[in-house]
């Protein structure tokens, strides 16, 4: 077992970012080489990874700032360990999806990389210190991956993109800030570990009402921005549209996923000593990111915008089994987390290449493309599938899981979401791929060729992840089950709550 | 010996014209002559008050001011050269070019 | 020894999908032999199974394993299962052999394999699934290949567009089924039950175990979800627009769909379900209205149709129709009526894959789907008129072929139903069953008599395909009359093997009352409640016995009829349709229009109620959502550009300001020293 896995998987891609800078034109074989030793840690990590035990496992803590209580502690968990897999499985296929990439190239890698370097750092970090300057530093990479590589309307996107999520996570910080002057160690030191915080919003005469509500309600807008809910998600259609296809797949899988987890590492423990109406808040926001959300995507017309505003639907679901809190519901809500990264990378990829070979993506404009794209088509139709819920990929095994746990605690909620988002998102999927793979070909795509090699190998791979792990889902969930219980640990379910 | 309030007088009366032609004149090289007076009568005020007790500090700062008073002035004139080759006027209120 | 191999039922057809995919473009004719393969070995494995289940605990063969979270995956062959696997394994290794020679020569042939290989591992693996989440998998998997399937030829518009209302139509009934299975599952959560070890509880024997401790209101709330998918998958009213578009795919295709899989899915999970639905209140009143219904309505729509495969599809729906009605009728003959049903679906699967078969096999020698440019065709494909005749006999109910034993069975029992109950099935089941007569015969006199109508190419088809044409044939004639007592003894006492106890969950769903009532149930009702050993067919035979003669010969009566009608119109020419009808008629406008359903569903539904919703959703989110956004954006600049206003970078206004300032500090630090503030 590598000893200081965590840490060294945050800095293999740190390291690798600056000698990718410098490498120029072999920029994307340092970053292919800087994805993979990462990818190989977590592997290692996911191997050795104690299913059983409810403890943060590979912690390494060393003191950082003494006097303000700052230190750096990494660690995994149930839920932190899917997301540094999928992170790095994502970064590495990210950058063979990338492979044809001139455009400064190195300064293009060397983002990547970057991301993955805040991306893995927060899903690691366990101070609210270190995890917030994780969360910020991935706003950088992905400020300039959609600034210097997108389209039209590039700055645009970018500024709206870094601005909206910013000044969530800016009262997201204030929020830290209150958990970190309320609450005191022992010894009278003040502290910044989130664990500790955490457990400490229990104490009803530290935390009186008012300060605990308004405390979470900052938290909760910080991870929603960034998940995105209903109404903060707005800025995600225009950053996918504007952003470069790499871009929209880190965006969409990685980015969002942070959200999620904040949701499942700070919410869920504090939910218990909340306001109940909370619970109810973010149910509705949860039922309407997924209806609403669906029937943006029927109506879009590019798309690139369509997948976006999937991503928002099925994000929902994540809102909806996490805040519904029974332990079938949050193990779902957190597999969901796992398979819409890599289903919405297959999608975003879809989009991507197509613009890339034919030049548009404005549905109405193609027709007949898989004539032309058969491995393509192939993919893009397994994607697709895996994105409506075709059971058999990883796609069904969470929703369902989600459905079928909320159904104990949220029942209206849970019946609006079958009702009103099954078929549609059925419907908008099956519409766009009719639209644009079938029919007869349009006769100025007869020279389109198919995808390029590295785009097919990367759509491929993350297919047979899909399939592998909608097949075999617990090989997550089994990681999953012990850390649902342990969110639930305080409370056991929401009757006991006195919401229901 | 002069006592030291008059050159406090002096220096005040200096220091006021110098901030009345500040505020009022527009020429680019009557703002740099109001300048030096308000940084000259700071000077004498440092000379007086190095006098007046027994010390050469404050007469240290003067040369000091004198010698930036002359690095700021060089400065300030060369901008004032290539603003009037650029706009053919050193008159303050039209080179705004940068203005909001 | 077979029962260790029952995976490889599933596991074959999956391997062949996977090395046709990949390897059937360098095999001749697309790597077919390898799905006929893995389907006969299938079909050998499955009738070892069948002959060593009596050996087996219980009678049944039941693996399981542990899959995520508390769900589980396994395999259940019971007689129900085994009945179904028999049949699909059989009729679909005949429809692949057909497929080969109907699809030599075409592009894609591999790709039709690899499809039509994971279409049957999906209907097989739902088949034998031992948990209703596994079901629905493999039940979406089915959806899956039919969209792939039906939009085999992808490149003609009107092939993509009924895949996809193939898939969205099943959908919406999935919707339905998945909420039935989240309601069922936490219903069974919440008994807090204390499982053994290898029970789970979406567990089908669990279900069985369990389900007269679930409060009955909810028993009909999850019935009535699960009926639903099972409506769409089935096609029944008003779910069943997708199927006759679904004739947009390659013949063999509409015949494994029509025939042995997919359709019969729904019935399936009807008859899986059976003891859930007996005992949830009214459930199966809802499930026999639908079924007589859809049987009638889709026969009226066959009769308007030119056609050919559109009319076979009509006719599906309306057999479907039957088979729903013969599981619905069950409230007064109990678990019997799985045995009736099941009996009519397998009976149905060998004569609708031979009609479509030898559609294929007219299709492909004319070139054309419309009956009225064929005519005279028997002429020149003998082998294919005769076994088309064969089918469209026992499709009409003709005396002693297998159509005739498993319908009529169907409509005596609506009879016994309707001295129960209601009269409105067997009424609207009796008049299908004529319409059936007519429509099939209309379509055989149209096609194959006469003279032709058009020029086509005149050969019979080879034998690659007559010879599954013949086997079926076969059955299609003679697996009524020799297996028709047997079968309903063992697959009506399916759930005997589980000690279902349908008097309990009679009780529960209030059908003992309605027995205590109705004469003609009493006595037989009684006797399958008490769950013996084939008492349960004894008791339906004892029942026929006891009918009036007229409701016996009746099906006879009504199968020759419609026959003679059809040759009156259609053969003899002694009538023609316009005497009846002319182009004004509203209803005859009404049934060529289909019923207006695509104005209804496509036009109105889909394009005008769901599409208007996003649209308007996508509105909201530019004006008011992302709008408010923006407007808080813009205040913020706003506000931004009139503060600049005091930065001029004039010089000497902040000289001015800095010196007021002074002026104003010094004024104020005076006074207060005056007053002695400070």
């Amino acid at each position: 077992m590598i000893s200081n896995a965590i840490t060294l998987m945050i800095a293999v891609p740190l390291i690798g970012a600056v000698l990718c800078f410098a490498a120029k034109s072999q920029a994307r074989i340092v970053a292919l080489i800087a994805s993979l030793v990462p990818l190989f840690i977590s592997l290692q990590m996911y191997t050795g990874f104690d299913k059983t035990s409810k403890l943060m496992q590979f912690v390494e803590s060393y003191n950082w700032v003494p006097s303000l209580g700052v230190k750096y502690t990494v660690g995994v968990d149930g839920i932190g360990m899917p997301l540094v897999l999928l992170s790095t499985i994502v970064s590495v296929l990210v950058v063979i999806y990338s492979w044809g990439e001139h455009d400064r190239a190195n300064q293009f890698f060397a983002l990547l990389l970057l991301n993955e370097v805040g991306v893995l750092g927060v899903f690691t970090s366990l101070d609210f210190f270190l995890f917030y300057i994780f969360w910020e530093i991935v706003l950088i990479p992905m400020f300039f991956l959609i600034g210097n590589w997108g389209g039209p309307r590039k700055s645009y996107a970018a500024i709206k993109f870094f601005i909206y999520t910013h000044i969530a996570s800016l009262i997201m910080l204030l929020a830290i800030f209150g958990l970190y002057f309320t609450y005191r160690m022992p010894d009278g030191s003040r502290t910044f570990d989130m664990l500790t915080l955490i457990q400490a919003t229990s104490d009803k005469v530290l935390f009186p009402p008012a300060l605990i509500n308004l405390i979470f309600a900052g938290l909760l807008f910080g991870f929603l921005v960034k998940m995105p809910a209903f109404p903060f998600h707005t800025w995600l259609p225009d950053a996918h549209v504007e952003a470069p296809t790499a871009g929209s797949v880190l965006l969409a899988a990685l980015l969002l996923k942070m959200g999620g987890y904040g949701i499942f590492r700070v919410i869920l423990p504090m939910l218990p000593n909340v306001d109940k109406m909370f619970v109810t808040v973010i149910a509705i926001i949860a039922v309407l990111s997924i209806v609403y959300g669906a029937f943006l995507a029927l109506a879009q017309k590019d798309l690139k915008k369509m997948v976006a505003y999937s991503s928002v639907s099925h994000m929902g679901f994540v809102t909806l089994g996490a805040v519904a809190f029974t332990w079938l519901s949050i193990q779902g809500a957190m597999f969901q987390q796992f398979s819409h990264g890599l289903i919405t990378c297959v999608l975003f990829m879809s989009a991507g290449t197509i613009q890339h070979t034919v030049g548009t993506r404005i549905i109405a404009d193609l027709g007949g493309l898989a004539d032309r794209m058969p491995k393509f088509a192939v993919l893009m139709l397994a994607g697709f599938m895996a994105s409506l819920g075709l059971p058999g990929m990883s796609g069904f095994v969470a929703e369902f899981t989600v459905l079928a746990g909320s159904y104990a605690t949220l029942p209206f909620y849970t019946l609006i979401v079958i009702f009103f988002s099954v078929a549609i998102t059925a419907a908008y999927h099956l519409w766009s791929m009719q639209k644009v793979m079938f029919g007869p070909i349009l006769p100025k795509f007869l020279d389109v060729h198919d995808a390029h090699t590295y785009e097919i190998a990367s759509m491929t791979a993350f297919i047979l992840l899909i399939i592998l792990f909608g097949v075999q889902p617990a090989l997550i969930t089994d990681i999953m089950g012990t850390a649902a219980y342990q969110v639930m640990e305080p409370v056991k379910t929401l009757a006991q709550m006195g919401v229901i | 010996m002069i006592p030291v309030e008059l050159y406090i007088l002096l220096s005040s009366v200096m220091f006021t014209l110098g901030l009345y032609g500040l505020v009022t004149q527009r020429n680019g090289i009557k703002l740099m002559m109001c300048i030096e007076l308000l940084l000259n009568s700071a000077n004498i005020n440092l000379v007086a008050f190095s006098a007046n007790q027994p010390n050469a500090n404050g007469q240290v700062f003067a040369l000091f001011s004198i010698a930036l008073a002359a690095a700021e002035a060089g400065v300030g004139f060369a901008i004032l050269i290539s603003l009037y080759r650029l706009y053919g006027t050193i008159d303050l209120d039209n080179i705004n070019a940068l203005r909001w | 020894m077979f029962s260790d191999f029952a995976y490889l039922i599933v596991g074959l057809p999956v391997l062949a999908f996977v090395l046709c995919l990949f390897f059937g473009w360098h095999l001749p004719r697309g790597g077919g032999f390898m799905t006929v393969l893995a389907t006969f070995v299938g079909l050998i494995i499955s009738w070892g199974i069948y002959k060593e289940m009596p050996a087996l605990p219980n009678g049944i063969l039941h693996q399981s394993m542990p899959w995520f979270a508390n769900f589980n995956v396994g395999i259940l062959v019971d007689p129900l299962a085994i009945a179904m696997l028999l049949m699909i394994t059989f009729v679909v290794t005949l429809i692949h052999t057909y497929a080969n020679a109907y699809m030599d020569g075409d592009p894609g042939a591999a790709r039709y394999f690899a499809e039509a290989a994971l279409f049957t591992a999906s209907m097989l693996g739902l088949v034998y699934s031992d948990n209703l989440l596994q079901l629905f998998i493999f039940w979406e998997l089915v959806g899956l290949c039919s969209y792939l399937l039906i939009g085999f030829w992808y490149r003609k518009p009107s092939a993509a567009a009924a895949a996809k209302k193939a898939f969205l139509t099943t959908r919406v009934g999935d919707v339905l089924f998945l909420l039935g299975i989240v309601l069922l599952y936490n219903n069974m959560v919440s008994l807090n039950l204390h499982l053994a070890p290898g029970e789970y509880l979406l567990q089908f024997p669990v279900i069985y175990k369990y389900l007269a401790l679930i409060p009955p209101t909810q028993l009909t709330f999850v019935a009535l979800c699960l009926l639903g998918g099972a409506v769409g998958k089935s096609g029944q009213f008003p779910l069943h627009v997708w199927l006759p578009d679904a004739m947009e795919g390659p013949t063999t295709v509409s015949a494994m769909i029509h025939a042995a899989t997919m359709v019969t899915a729904g019935v399936y999970l009807v008859a899986r379900m059976f003891p859930l639905f007996y005992a949830a209140p009214n459930a199966l009143t809802v499930v026999a209205l639908v079924g007589a219904f859809t049987a009638l309505f889709a026969a009226t729509m066959g009769l308007t149709t030119f056609d050919i495969k559109r009319v076979l599809a009509f006719s599906t729906v309306s057999q479907l129709g039957f088979m729903m009605a013969g599981l619905g009728v069950g409230s007064v003959v109990g678990a019997a009526s799985v045995g009736i049903s099941i009996f009519h679906l397998i009976g149905h699967s060998f004569f609708k894959a031979l009609l479509f078969l030898c559609a294929g096999s007219v299709i492909h020698a004319v070139g054309t789907n419309d009956m009225r440019e064929m005519g005279g065709v028997g002429k020149y494909m003998k082998w294919t008129a005769y076994t088309m005749l064969i089918g469209g006999a026992s499709l009409a109910g003709f005396p002693l072929t297998t159509g005739f034993f498993s319908k009529d069975e169907i409509i005596v029992t609506a009879y016994e139903y309707g001295l129960a109950q209601s009269f409105i099935p067997y009424l609207f089941l009796v008049l299908a069953a004529i319409l059936t007569a007519i429509y099939t015969f209309r379509l055989w006199f149209v096609a194959f008599t006469g003279e032709p109508r058009s020029d086509y190419h005149k050969h019979e088809s080879p034998w690659l395909m007559l010879g599954p044409l013949c086997i079926l044939a076969v059955f299609a004639l003679g697996f009524g009359i020799v297996a028709q007592g047997g079968f309903y003894d063992y697959v009506g006492t399916n759930f005997d093997h589980y000690g279902v106890n349908f008097a309990e969950l009679g009780v529960i769903g209030g059908h003992a009352i309605e027995d205590a009532e109705g004469v003609a149930a009493e006595g037989e009702h009684a006797v399958a409640a008490e769950g013996e050993h084939g008492a349960a067919a004894e008791g339906k035979e004892g029942g026929d016995a006891g009918e009036p003669w007229y409701i016996q010969i009746l099906p006879i009566i009504i199968a020759l009829g419609g026959i003679l009608v059809a040759a009156l119109f259609y053969y003899l020419h002694k009538f023609d349709p316009s005497m009846i009808t002319s182009e004004r008629d509203p209803i005859r406008k009404l049934l060529l229009k289909g019923y207006y359903q695509h104005e209804i569903y496509t036009q109105w539904f889909a394009e005008k109620v769901i599409y208007g919703t996003a649209i308007v959703c996508n509105m909201i989110d530019i004006k008011i959502v992302d709008g408010a956004l923006n407007w808080i954006s813009e205040v913020i600049v706003a506000f931004g550009g009139g503060v600049r206003r005091v930065q001029t970078g004039v010089v000497q206004n902040y000289i001015t300001a800095v010196m007021l300032g002074v002026v104003v500090l010094v004024v104020v630090i005076e006074i207060a020293l005056q007053v002695g503030f400070v």
